[in-house]
């Protein structure tokens, strides 16, 4: 994708200088973990480092106090 | 020079671990441990720290406990697959420091693009916003060494084909080192797409490749850490 055909967030992420992604990207990681966000790797089975033996399927929504109620048919 | 790097880069919003590229030295791995130790990381998988395996190309997984970083998962590396030795990576690094003095040291875009052709699949958009990134920030004051990476590692037919207007010799030299630029040249968008896949797929290979004896290796470890040996 090109710049120009990148969404607007991308946009304006890129025109912010490297110590304002910085500074922004900190106060991001914040909210993830006050949301309760897990720092375990996604599950990736196209990684070397991939374990399916100690992989979790993630919690949900990212939350591990989020539990998944009702879904729809897929 | 993961995703700390990619923010600082453009390509990446947050990271949710620290990945480090090491000078292989016994001095620095007493400083790396030490730093370890302050932040009490304790080793999360194999393989066990050792100089001979991260030689090898292993990665060595830590994560922090207690304090700030508590949670915060620290991998390390002193070898990284078709990545010059560390010297010349530090030679071409990216310095950035703050207000207050705090410096940050990062794999060059060039380096970590080069890092980031992986067969994992989410590397390869990571590769896209990098170069887009440096070509939004840089391309009106275009240089050999810029023009050269932009013609090396762009990866959608409309900007390669618009480097190629801008940059037309530039871009006959290149084909011998990137052979689908000729079909950029005729215009071939969607033979260019093609060939864009194509690269990226070649590249998947030799990165399983490169990793299959490692993983083999790690599934040892695993076997001996459950065994308790």
């Amino acid at each position: 994708m090109t710049f120009e055909e990148m969404p607007d967030e991308w946009q304006e992420w890129l025109a912010l200088t490297p110590l304002e992604r910085f500074r922004e990207s900190e106060k991001i990681f914040a909210h993830y973990l006050a949301m309760g966000g897990s720092l375990d790797p996604d599950p990736d089975p196209t990684s070397p480092f991939y374990d399916p033996e100690t992989s979790s399927a993630g919690a949900a929504y990212g939350r591990p106090g989020l539990r998944v109620l009702r879904r729809g048919a897929v | 020079m993961g995703g700390q790097a990619c923010v600082f880069y453009g390509a990446a919003q947050f990271s949710k671990d620290v990945d480090l590229a090491l000078l292989a030295s016994d001095e620095n791995f007493a400083r790396l441990l030490a730093a370890l130790g302050e932040l009490n990381a304790k080793r999360i998988a194999v393989p066990r720290f050792d100089p001979v395996l991260l030689a090898r190309g292993h990665a060595v997984h830590f994560r922090c406990q207690g304090g700030d970083a508590d949670g915060l998962r620290v991998d390390v590396m002193t070898r990284l697959r078709d990545l010059a030795a560390f010297e010349l990576l530090w030679a071409r690094r990216t310095t950035i420091r703050d207000a207050t003095g705090e410096t940050f040291e990062l794999l060059s875009v060039e380096d970590l693009v080069r890092a980031k052709k992986t067969q994992r699949e989410k590397d390869w958009p990571v590769i896209d916003a990098l170069v887009e990134g440096h070509y939004r920030a840089l391309g009106g004051e275009p240089t050999a060494e810029r023009v050269e990476f932009w013609l090396a590692e762009s990866r959608t037919p409309e900007r390669l084909m618009e480097l190629i207007r801008r940059f037309p010799s530039e871009a006959h030299t290149q084909i011998s080192h990137r052979p689908l630029l000729r079909l950029a040249f005729s215009g071939e968008g969607e033979a260019v797409r093609a060939a864009l896949d194509a690269e990226a797929r070649a590249e998947q290979a030799k990165d399983r490749a490169y990793w299959a004896p490692l993983i083999a290796e790690f599934e040892g470890f695993r076997r001996a850490e459950r065994e308790g040996a």
